[in-house]
């Protein structure tokens, strides 16, 4: 048997961050690819540490949905669930560890999607900017790197005149990404897992966004929803976890 | 102190032997079972149905079929307010799950108690690995490093606040550590709790900053800034009558049922020590 077991952050105050967790996972339980997909979270139960004792399967998938390589990626989650490397054998399991979402090849497809999702019915006029939004942090350059990823990778695509990056702490700001693109039409699509405090209340906020057309510095910016809630999240998080089959073997590493 | 939950396999539960044994402990009482708040009973073999214990006699409640449902039935309370400990004794009433076979038996009930019932299984077959708070607090990082540093006492209260049946239905069966165990009324619930949850976790870093400010912020009477904080903010709820509690795990905020029951056993005493000691239940 083979689960899927899918990590998220989820949290103790906020009951939205954990949907699209839940959301994906439901999709994917509908494919029937996994004989079980499990929810689990750092700050919601079932916790990671746990997660592993609640799935039958000894094929074990566990991606996690999070954005970027990092402190949780690198540190929290392998601890939490006890691994030691991309292939990590406890008892009758095998669990294979995947790279978060935001790193993937399929990533720029999804946020390519998400603008398509908002412009759909809108034509733009004259030159146009994208802007991927990230969290960014100065204490960890890959949270910021897999925007600055996914925006080179649409730019060799040639689609825009020119696409953009702004982070909430860390340079370049978000408050000044309109202002600094040189566009008629800037359409912003924050690189977020889920739809919460920043996205809904400190983006608009920092770039006094009314909608999801909003009228600035005589440029016409478009908001879209974030990526991580796109339905098309599904899809990479089970290429996530096809992709480690291609790992060596459960018998190179027995814990 | 950890046991091993297999045999051969250390560390790893067998989850397909727990719902079988769960559905078997559930058929083998003809009025159910109790777990947490839920009521589960066969209604026929193999058809299994779920309510709120309150609910047994009521028959006008709102019936669902799907096992994923129970999801939503735990998110908030009756209120409306996000529960973010499911094992918390404010599952909301007024909903009746009937679901088919084992497998969605389980798959309801890790959602009202996630992991309940593969602990519950583990714990009986005396096999359930439990983590003690110092082994838990170890591996912290980030934000939460600073919980290795709280006292044994400072563990003891946090627990007492946090982890008894007026808070939380589960069994705490961890201790400080090997040698120090909790003193506290760990709860008669099936559920167990083998090691600190991030609930605990998160106030336990709360009540560290507490630890901290004690030693360099008191005060002529002896309190510290955020006890004054907890106290002008009871004074503002009393005097207007409107007690705006905080959210169950916003322990930054004063009014907050963890965190008043932390003052009760540290603040209280001090502002009446000539009083008993307050049953903390």
């Amino acid at each position: 048997m083979r689960a899927l077991i899918i990590v998220g952050h989820g949290s103790h105050l906020n009951e939205d961050s954990s949907l699209p967790v839940y959301e994906h996972a439901e999709r994917i339980r509908r494919t029937g690819e996994f004989d079980e997909v499990v929810e689990c979270f750092w700050k919601e139960e079932p916790s990671m540490r746990h997660a592993l004792d609640t799935v039958e399967s000894d094929e074990v998938f566990v991606v996690p949905a999070f954005i970027s390589e990092g402190y949780f990626t690198q540190q929290v989650i392998p601890r939490e669930f006890g691994l030691d490397g991309p292939v990590t054998v406890k008892g009758h399991k095998t669990v294979r560890y995947a790279g978060p979402l935001g790193t993937f090849e399929g990533m720029p497809d999804v946020i390519l999607e998400r603008v398509e999702d908002l412009m759909r019915g809108r034509e733009t006029n004259g030159r146009t900017a994208l802007v991927l939004l990230g969290h960014g942090t100065d204490l960890n350059k890959n949270s910021g790197g897999v925007i600055y990823l996914n925006a080179a990778r649409i730019r060799e695509r040639g689609l825009y005149d020119e696409v953009g990056v702004g982070f909430l702490d860390q340079k370049p700001e978000i408050g000044s990404v309109v202002e600094d693109a040189d566009a008629d039409d800037v359409i912003l699509i924050p690189v977020f897992i889920a739809d919460g405090w920043h996205t809904r209340e400190t983006i608009p906020e920092d770039l006094g966004l009314t909608g999801e057309v909003t009228h600035l510095e005589g440029k016409r910016v478009f908001y879209g929803a974030p990526v991580g809630t796109h339905p098309s999240m599904a899809n990479l998080i089970v290429a996530r976890a096809r992709e480690t089959e291609l790992l060596p073997g459960k018998e190179t590493q027995v814990v | 102190m950890s046991s091993t939950i297999q045999e051969d396999h250390p560390g790893v539960a067998d989850a397909a032997a727990a719902r079988e044994a769960f559905a078997a402990w559930v058929e083998a009482a003809e009025e159910g079972r109790v777990f947490g708040q839920v009521r589960v009973k066969a209604v026929e073999p193999g058809i299994y149905s779920l309510r709120h214990v309150e609910d047994a006699g009521n028959s006008d409640l709102r019936l669902h079929e799907d096992p994923r449902e129970a999801r939503e039935i735990s998110k908030t309370t009756e209120g409306g307010e996000y529960r973010p400990l499911k094992s918390s004794p404010n599952l909301r009433r007024g909903w009746e799950l009937r679901v088919s076979g084992a497998v969605d038996l389980v798959v309801a009930m890790n959602y009202l108690y996630p992991a309940g019932v593969v602990h519950w299984h583990a714990h009986r077959e005396g096999r359930l690995e439990v983590t003690s708070y110092r082994e838990n607090a170890a591996r912290q990082s980030g934000i939460y490093k600073r919980v290795q540093r709280l006292s044994d006492e400072g563990v003891q209260d946090t627990a007492r606040a946090c982890c008894e049946d007026a808070v939380c239905l589960k069994q705490t069966l961890w201790d400080v550590d090997e040698e120090t165990p909790l003193v506290m009324d760990r709860g008669e619930g099936d559920i167990p709790c083998p090691e600190p949850c991030s609930v605990f976790v998160s106030l336990a870093r709360r009540v560290r900053l507490f630890e901290r400010e004690k030693k360099r912020d008191l005060d002529a009477i002896g309190l510290s800034p955020s006890e004054k904080e907890d106290l002008a903010a009871l004074v503002e709820a009393a005097a207007t009558g409107h007690v705006d509690f905080a959210r169950e795990a916003e322990f930054e905020k004063p009014l907050n049922e963890r965190r008043m029951r932390y003052r009760r056993l540290t603040l209280a005493p001090k502002l009446r020590p000539e009083a008993q000691p307050v049953s903390s239940a």
